[in-house]
């Protein structure tokens, strides 16, 4: 395509067609005040304040619409554009209320910053303010319509970039407005409360809710989420220390875009909870005899915990030691914590709560593709032709990844949802395969994905390139393979073998993107699953190439990390292994220290060790596992026996309760470091405020721990530490170099040819009369994981949101749930191991025979429902449990 | 037909018709305003469903045109103009004189369902000032004779019905 030549104030320009002017002008320096024009949406051209005149012709048009056109010869600032302009501001402003003086949004408003670049105050018109009723009720978004402009970038946020349709315009001219659906309250509409649209807002018609009044923020900083493995950049408006706002980051190239989460959006506000941890503690007993934890300096605690943990060695080993890190703490702390344990205190006792998760799924999934998976970016996901999606519901773990499927969709990608649960992508536009009978089949999805497998088979549909350069004895497998009939496993799924079909004709000759739950190892057959979902994208040729190959929406922002520097029992950093004497010296020479031969204890390994005793202390980082694991009971019991606890935390919690020694810690947003999201992304960030109180960042307080027991190397620098990382792990060699790099994992193909997962029949459980119902601990968005900060979060806690038990509305009417009008009964819900009290709400999506139990709410009662023994590996699936409900 | 009972059913098969056409939104709310004689608010939902839309998206639709509403109406619909003609020619009277009459208000409906009163911007009818219709009837050149007749024969009709 030729370029085409015109002119923006006298400058010669050449540039693609299709360029609107306003990009042009922008791409050369000149600025054109804007209000509904966002890079990130599609142009619109509704305010018509972004006017520039081709004095070839006179005429006035809206730049961020207009594409240029051969010889124009635009003036974004004559004369007649500024009247021009001038009058859309004195409109806009005859149309606002009073309130205006007094207004959030204040400074920020880019009304008023235009306004004042104009020099319009006084409109000299009749004054026309557009009363709307103002909306406050939820804790999270303000709305006061009438100072809505129409600029439309809320609804058009909203179903561009979202893919959520919570709003849109209503009627016409001066009564339109953006509404939900009815007309109701956001919080009665399907706004998931992203905050998307408030951060898009020019004006103060949509603002953040604050419990208290912040005031302008006085700066903005930049940083990463704490939450989920998005890692989308922040940018947090700080206000005397504190953090009083949080927008997505104006940073080109991130992960997010101008999008958000509620939880990262809003959830923040847990960082000023009174729960925070302030100083650092000591158990002690006081004159009464009454033990307690007191109040401490760093110094004699760090002395404390360091005298301790030496002496427990010295006396019963250094296998006597645990520790657990954390995936949601930095790259730089979690390999200081793991080197602690290894070179100081002698053991590979080191482990972390995700590592029965998430990181287990990233193993595997990485094992299996040679590390083909580890490097997934998510623009990719949003660029695919197909996307597969296996029992996951990115909307509420990962919802950042959820809006780049649901782009993906709107580009035509085809999307195919397998899962028993109608999640919204089934309902946007999914091509949905669901056990079709009542009752849902156990091992659905393994055989779903294997009817498609076989089908593609029987139609020799593969990517024969790939199948013949790398995969290991293909004709062996398809033989095996060739004797699977895919009606027959269609019926196993329960699927009809003609929606299997449909599916396999879908997904043919294209490269497919998978999303895999990040808790699918966490449930029944999750391990087949995966081998299932991955053999289809090694047939497909799905591995390797752009746009295609196998995304992990993992649950806590640093899974990829923590595993990356070792933060795991038979993995040393960079993911050498333990039980390799080469891969050990590696590490041993570069650390010039000696690291124990035996793998350490995984975390169900190291409560049964605190039981029989031969475990004698735990340092835990970052961790809750009296909320977090299974059978909570069964750990405190655990945890009590030990002779010493120490907690190193951000926030009070049941575990710091136990604690011996208590070290108060900053969050992410209170230190430097890096973080490794799950598309393998190494993000590097500087603290936005400082810790409270006394506490300090996490390396920090290991720095000086390490030093309290006589190690030499001095780690005062994140620097230091990352100097180290670097050499130690060759993936993270650009780690800190800049803001954002990527993980360089070794090219897979110079590993040889990667074999395909054998396809064995599966037995499934019979049900247990007793227990009649499935019940699926799963993730809402409101809380991430078990909740420890979320559930400190002034906004989340005031949602309204309680995590009622989800059912299929014919269960519920059989239970006689249901009274018609919407109210929600208390149940109690019981398992074999015990039984927990929630309310109940009717959920259509559910399918019969299941309930959803959300985690996270309730103190993280769902636990209780859980065997602790599910954990033990390989894991019998602990988020799937039997149950029978009775109602109260 | 009961408009305060919403028939799922018959929503379901219009439905039908268009399922997954984008495009066939217009006609699809064209026949259920034909059928239930305005746009059931439980109806959005399914509608959207069906045709892969936000439900806000098939509101803002219904909204935008006058055409279509999201109230039920009477059985017999008046529009009465207040267009420039109309008012020279003393429409104000008129419509004052029918809301006495009917005792409703503009956007009105009867609490039996039988009347609703709207008013319009221009019938395209000037040379007939002042003029109303009653569903899709005209009626020109008014005068408070002609409106008592005309909404005794209608209220007439709505007895025998
Ligand atoms: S609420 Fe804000 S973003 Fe939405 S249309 Fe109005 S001014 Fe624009
Ligand atoms: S908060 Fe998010 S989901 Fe809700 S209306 Fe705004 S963009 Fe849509
Ligand atoms: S998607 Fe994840 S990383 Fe992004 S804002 Fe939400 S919780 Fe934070
Ligand atoms: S910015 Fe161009 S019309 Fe609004
Ligand atoms: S003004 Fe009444 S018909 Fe035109």
């Amino acid at each position: 395509m030729k370029n085409i030549a015109f002119s923006i104030n006298g400058k010669n320009i050449s540039t693609l067609p299709g360029t609107s002017i306003l990009e042009a002008a922008i791409k050369n320096g000149f600025r054109i005040p804007t209000l509904c024009s966002h890079a990130d949406l599609a142009p619109y051209g509704a305010c018509r304040i972004c006017l520039v005149e081709d004095e070839n012709t006179g005429r006035l048009m809206a730049s961020c619409v207009t594409p240029v056109a051969p010889d124009m010869k635009i003036n974004t600032d004559s004369p007649r554009v500024t009247a021009n302009r001038k009058n859309i501001v004195r409109l806009m402003i005859a149309e606002h209320p009073e309130s205006c003086i007094v207004c959030n949004k204040g400074n920020r408003c880019e009304l008023r910053m235009i306004a004042a670049q104009l020099g319009v105050a006084e409109t000299r018109l009749y004054r026309m303010p557009n009363y709307k009723p103002f909306e406050t009720m939820n804790p999270f978004i303000t709305r006061d319509l009438s100072k809505c402009i129409l600029c439309g970038k809320c609804i058009r946020a909203d179903h561009e970039l979202v893919g959520v349709g919570a709003i849109d315009y209503s009627d016409r001219g001066f009564a339109s407005r953006p509404v939900t659906l009815h007309e109701k309250p956001l919080e009665q509409s399907r706004c998931t409360f992203c905050g998307t649209c408030v951060s898009m807002c020019p004006t103060g018609a949509l603002s953040t809710q604050n419990t208290i009044f912040t005031g302008t923020p006085e700066m903005e900083k930049t940083t990463i989420c704490g939450f989920c493995g998005a890692g989308c950049s922040l940018s947090m408006g700080v206000s005397g220390n504190r953090v009083v706002e949080v927008n997505p980051s104006p940073d080109t190239g991130t992960v997010n875009g101008a999008t958000l989460c509620v939880r990262g959006h809003f959830a923040h506000d847990f960082l000023l909870s009174p729960d925070r941890l302030i100083h650092p503690m000591i158990r002690r007993t006081d004159e009464q005899g009454m033990e307690a934890l007191q109040p401490a300096g760093f110094d004699d605690a760090l002395s404390s915990a360091a005298g301790h943990l030496a002496d427990i060695k010295r006396r019963y080993g250094p296998e006597s030691i645990g520790f657990i890190g954390s995936a949601k703490c930095t790259n730089e702390e979690n390999y200081l914590f793991q080197k602690i344990a290894r070179v100081i205190f002698g053991t590979n006792n080191i482990t972390s709560l995700g590592s029965t998760g998430s990181q287990a799924l990233l193993r595997k999934a990485a094992e299996r593709t040679m590390g083909d998976c580890r490097v997934s970016p998510l623009s990719d996901l949003e660029n695919a032709e197909a996307i597969v999606t296996v029992l996951t519901d990115p909307d509420h773990t990962v919802p950042v990844a959820g809006y780049h499927i649901k782009r993906a969709v709107k580009k035509g990608a085809q999307l195919v949802v397998i899962d028993p649960h109608r999640s919204d992508l089934a309902a946007f536009g999914g091509f949905w395969l669901h056990p079709e009978n009542s009752g849902s089949s156990k091992a659905f999805a393994f055989n779903a994905v294997n009817a498609i497998t076989a089908h593609l088979i029987a139609d020799d549909a593969m990517d024969h390139d790939f199948v013949k350069s790398r995969i290991e004895d293909p004709l062996g497998w398809m033989d095996a393979m060739a004797d699977t009939d895919p009606e027959a496993l269609a019926g196993k799924a329960q699927v009809s073998p003609q929606k299997i079909k449909t599916a396999a004709l879908l997904l043919q000759n294209k490269k497919i993107a998978f999303v895999i739950a990040a808790d699918l190892l966490e449930t029944r057959h999750g391990k087949e699953t995966l081998d299932a979902a991955i053999n289809l994208a090694l047939i497909t040729g799905s591995i390797g190439t752009k746009n295609a190959g196998i995304f992990i929406p993992s649950i806590e922002n640093n899974t990829a990390g923590a595993l990356d520097m070792g933060c795991a029992p038979d993995l040393l950093p960079g993911g050498r292994s333990i039980a390799d004497p080469q891969d050990r010296q590696a590490v041993e020479d570069m650390w010039g220290a000696k690291i124990p031969e035996t793998e350490g204890k995984d975390i169900h390994g190291l409560i049964e060790a605190a039981e029989v005793g031969t475990l004698k202390a735990l340092y835990i980082m970052g961790e809750n596992p009296l909320r977090a694991l299974p059978d909570p009971e069964r750990v405190r019991t655990a945890l009590k026996n030990l002779d010493f606890i120490v907690v190193q935390d951000i926030i009070k919690n049941q575990t710091a309760e136990l604690a011996h020694v208590v070290l108060p810690a900053g969050a992410f947003a209170e230190k430097q470091g890096s973080f490794t999201n799950m598309e393998g992304r190494i993000q590097s960030f500087t603290a936005v405020v400082p810790p409270p109180g006394e506490a300090l960042p996490d390396w920090t307080i290991l720095a000086m721990l390490a030093r309290k027991t006589g190690y030499p190397e001095q780690y005062t620098t994140i620097e230091k530490i990352r100097q180290e990382i670097r050499r130690v792990v060759p993936m993270y060699g650009a780690l800190g170099s800049h803001r954002q790099v990527w993980i360089k994992p070794a090219d897979s193909r110079n590993s040889g040819k990667i074999p395909l997962a054998p396809i064995d029949d599966l037995k499934v459980d019979d049900t247990d009369e007793k227990y009649p119902l499935s019940a699926h601990i799963m993730n809402r968005r409101w809380h991430l994981g078990s909740g420890t900060r979320t559930s400190r979060s002034a906004r989340i806690s005031a949602s309204g949101n309680i995590g009622e038990v989800e059912m299929a509305p014919g269960d519920a009417k059989a239970m006689g749930l249901t009274d018609g009008n919407g109210n929600k009964p208390m149940i109690r819900i019981f398992s074999p191991f015990g039984g927990i009290e929630r309310s109940v709400a009717v959920n259509r999506a559910v399918p019969e025979g299941s309930v959803f139990i959300p985690q996270g709410f309730s103190g993280n009662d769902a636990m209780h429902l859980v065997d602790f023994n599910a954990l033990k590996p390989p894991g019998s699936g602990w988020r799937i449990v039997p149950v029978r409900i009775e109602k109260i | 037909m009961d408009p305060t009972q919403f028939d799922r059913e018959k929503l379901d098969e219009i439905i039908k018709n268009y399922q997954d056409k984008k495009w066939g939104l217009i006609p699809l709310l064209q026949d259920v305003q034909e059928v239930f004689g305005f746009i059931p608010p439980e109806s959005i939902e399914p509608i959207a469903d069906a045709l892969q839309m936000y439900p806000s998206q098939v509101q803002g639709v219904i909204t935008f045109y006058s055409g279509f509403s999201l109230k039920p109406k009477g059985r017999c619909v008046l529009k009465v103009c207040r267009g420039t003609a109309c008012h020279v020619k003393g429409s104000r009277s008129i419509l004052r004189m029918i809301k006495k009459d009917l005792k409703l208000e503009e956007g009105e409906t009867s609490p039996d369902y039988q009347f609703t009163l709207e008013t319009v911007a221009c019938l395209g009818a000037c040379f007939l000032a002042p003029t109303m219709m009653v569903n899709r009837d005209y009626f020109g050149k008014l005068n408070p004779t002609k409106v008592t007749s005309v909404l005794g024969e209608y209220r007439k009709e709505s007895k025998e019905a």
